[in-house]
């Protein structure tokens, strides 16, 4: 054994890429990835942001998640809505959170939108694409309230109101037709709910229900779900077996055999822990 | 899809950039799109790099963004050293430099446009491939830029007024905006001389109508 | 020794060779289910059209009434469904004319095979299921591949959600599995419900299913329609 181990290498593992490129060319299909096939919306107003998200997550045709959460809290007035693929979307923004919390550590200050963007940004550029997360990142910072999108190549834009995802055609559509300036609260989010549903009717990749959450100089609030667009369907049939259905085959116990039994108190002797 | 939301972004744009008696001028129109979908249709695609230099990005959004922010670093950096701030000619040299290294992996073609107290105001095009060319009179670039440059020849003058330069420009922009599918959308301005940096804006309605 | 590096490429002076291919089979999805009982038979499809993540159409039965004793069910490439289900309608009309009665529904599945069969080799990109009344009166489906192999069966699933659907059938209508299950024949409204419940089910779990459901129960009496809505996400 060797005095000093190697560590494992830092960031991604490519070593499967070539087997599974061989694999391919001799015709396995490989497994594709749940992707967030998303409606995210975002919406500035006067006081502040509102990012919404739809909340289906599908693999090809298949729904695999009916209530999952699209929205990332990346500080307490920061918030990063995620489409494409859920994997990169959940790690990246789970990385970044961690840079964010030491760099507010680090400074005592509050982070601004414009430094996670630009993190982000950065991250993603490196990548070239390969990590397939489009984000909507809003919130408030000491110089007011700011929008973001950053698409999986790490370019970025500013705007007053944002739709990303396979759903965005039909969320722009509603933005477009219906956003004004210094909107108040109630009409963006009803904005925000309208486009993010929108989204989940006339887009397959999206679907179930609108999460939301408001972010203003007094911080976040979060609606889990803001509103469910499409509920669950009601079956009428019962769809049990009487007991008896599988049919036993063999029965064979094997009993425990219990050989001391030892109850143990808290006692002066148990290490202390230290403060 | 239907759409191309998937597309990497890029800016099939439209750039012009003119020299006038104080100064310079650069243009450019504001579409961004990906694939046949218009990811922005207001995007400021004339980036400062330093208080009296502009770039005009062209290509893949994610590039030509990346390229800037590094240039932006570079010249800040060189005038905390020196004192002074970069000439136009060193930070389009700067930007040569990362295109041509990078060549084969970007998409970009710049117009690094500014004025500095040395040369006056300075225009040098980046063109994809990574060479760097000054620029005396006018020069066009981007997807739009086959539509203009034997207009922005013609009516070109030396030592035009900002006025005579502005709406030059303004023509030009209208003109690809109107022939070119990947150039939309407004037309904004800056107008850089010894005096600092005039930004500009014409909504669509403010274009010059071309019939045809 | 034999090279495990994948073959490179072909390419035109440096730039790889693009193949231009012929395409014309789009996939617009559908799901069928279909369930025999005793004097009866009940199919049903979802209304909905798409094609790829978008929505063509919200209120499009895949059900073709084909006589009052037979319905096939088509799903797949739309334009296939349609074009198959025109040209069975010709044949089953000149049978009309030439022999002064409609065609027995065993012949109706023998013409569907002949008929998917004739394009062995440009299929119709289409999954059928046929549901009629037999001339003993009994209950029938009749279950296809896009080239025209049929088999009759006591129920059957095809589409988009054939794969999900079918273990269930198997196991609530065939009882696969289970020791002394009750082997009643299923009554109609149990399989009316069933399918149903299938729809809703599917809905739940694949993005191609959903806005509503046709359902077309067939008896001597003649053709009985039954719509109900599903979620539109």
């Amino acid at each position: 054994m060797s005095l000093c181990p190697d560590l494992p290498r830092p960031g991604f593992s490519f070593d499967n890429c070539k087997r599974n490129a061989a694999l391919e060319s001799r015709g396995y299909k490989s497994k594709g990835f749940v992707k967030t096939g998303t409606t995210i919306v975002g919406v500035c107003y006067k006081d502040g942001v509102v990012l919404g998200a739809d909340s289906r997550a599908t693999g090809g045709n298949i729904v695999a998640d009916k209530f999952c959460d699209k929205l990332h809290k990346m500080s307490n007035k920061i918030f990063c809505a995620g489409a494409g693929t859920a994997s990169d979307c959940d790690k990246v923004t789970e990385m970044i959170r961690g840079q964010i919390a030491l760099l507010e550590l680090n400074s005592g200050r509050d982070v601004r939108v414009a430094s996670v963007v630009r993190i982000i940004k950065q991250y993603l550029y490196r990548y070239q694409g390969h990590i397939g997360c489009a984000l909507i990142i809003g919130g408030y910072d000491a110089t007011g309230c700011h929008l973001h999108s950053i698409a999986p190549h790490g370019s970025s834009m500013e705007l007053p109101y944002l739709t990303m995802g396979s759903g965005s055609l039909a969320a722009t559509a509603v933005l477009e037709s219906r956003w004004k300036p210094d909107l108040d609260l109630e009409a963006t989010k009803k904005l925000v709910r309208d486009a993010t549903a929108a989204g989940i009717l006339n887009d397959l990749g999206s679907g179930s229900s609108v999460n939301m959450v408001v972010l203003t100089k007094k911080g976040n609030e979060t609606f889990y779900p803001y509103d469910i667009v499409c509920a669950k369907g009601v079956r009428s049939g019962l769809y049990d077996f009487p007991s008896g259905t599988t049919k036993v085959l063999r029965t064979k116990v094997i009993p425990y055999e219990i050989e001391k039994v030892e109850v143990r108190g808290a006692s002066e002797e148990d290490e202390p822990m230290d403060i | 899809m239907i759409a191309d939301v998937d597309e990497p972004i890029s800016t099939g744009t439209t750039l012009v950039a003119a020299h006038f008696k104080d100064g310079i001028v650069i243009a450019a129109d504001s579409r961004t799109s990906s694939g046949s979908y218009v990811a922005n249709r207001v995007a400021d695609k004339l980036t400062k790099i330093t208080d009296s230099i502009y770039c005009c990005r062209s290509g893949s959004a994610a590039d030509t963004q990346c390229i800037a922010d590094a240039v932006a670093y570079h010249l800040a950096f060189y005038e905390m050293q020196t004192g002074k701030p970069a000439t136009v000619e060193a930070a389009a040299n700067v930007f040569r430099n990362i295109c041509y290294k990078y060549r084969d992996d970007m998409v970009a073609g710049i117009i690094c446009a500014g004025y500095d107290d040395e040369r006056g105001g300075g225009i040098y095009s980046i063109p994809p491939g990574g060479c760097l060319v000054e620029e005396k009179r006018v020069i066009s670039a981007g997807s739009g830029s086959v539509f203009i440059s034997g207009f922005l020849d013609a009516l070109f003058k030396n030592n035009m007024s900002k006025e005579e330069c502005v709406d030059l420009c303004l023509k030009a922009v209208s003109l690809a905006i109107h022939k070119d599918t990947s150039s939309g959308g407004v037309c904004r301005m800056a107008v850089i001389t010894k005096d600092g940096v005039e930004r500009k804006l014409f909504l669509n309605n403010e274009l010059v109508q071309y019939e045809g | 020794m034999m090279s495990h590096e994948p073959e490179p490429s072909p390419t035109t002076c440096g730039a790889p060779l693009l193949q231009r291919g012929f395409d014309p089979y789009r996939d617009n999805a559908g799901t069928l289910v279909g369930i025999a009982g005793e004097d009866f038979a009940v199919i049903g499809s979802d209304l909905r059209l798409s094609l790829g993540f978008s929505i063509f159409s919200r209120d499009q039965s895949k059900l073709f009434k084909l006589t009052d004793r037979a319905v096939l069910g088509s799903s797949g490439c739309w334009a296939d469904c349609v074009s198959l289900n025109k040209f069975l309608e010709i044949r089953l009309k000149t049978y009309g004319f030439e022999h002064n009665q409609p065609m027995s529904t065993k012949a109706i599945a023998q013409c569907c095979s002949t008929m998917l069969y004739s394009r062995r080799f440009f299929p119709y990109f289409a999954w059928n299921i046929l549901a009629g009344i037999d001339e003993d009166g009994k209950g029938a489906i009749y279950s296809y591949d896009p080239v025209g192999n049929f088999e009759r069966v006591p129920y059957q699933a095809a589409g988009n959600s054939g794969p999900q659907v079918l273990p269930f059938l198997d196991s609530i209508v065939g009882k696969k599995n289970q020791s002394n299950p009750d082997k009643a024949p299923i009554t109609k409204e149990r399989a009316i419900n069933l399918i149903k419940d299938i729809f809703i089910s599917a809905a739940e779990r694949d993005i191609t299913v959903g806005d509503g459901t046709h359902i077309i129960v067939i008896t001597k009496d003649g053709l009985e329609e039954i719509r109900l809505d599903l979620r539109k996400d």
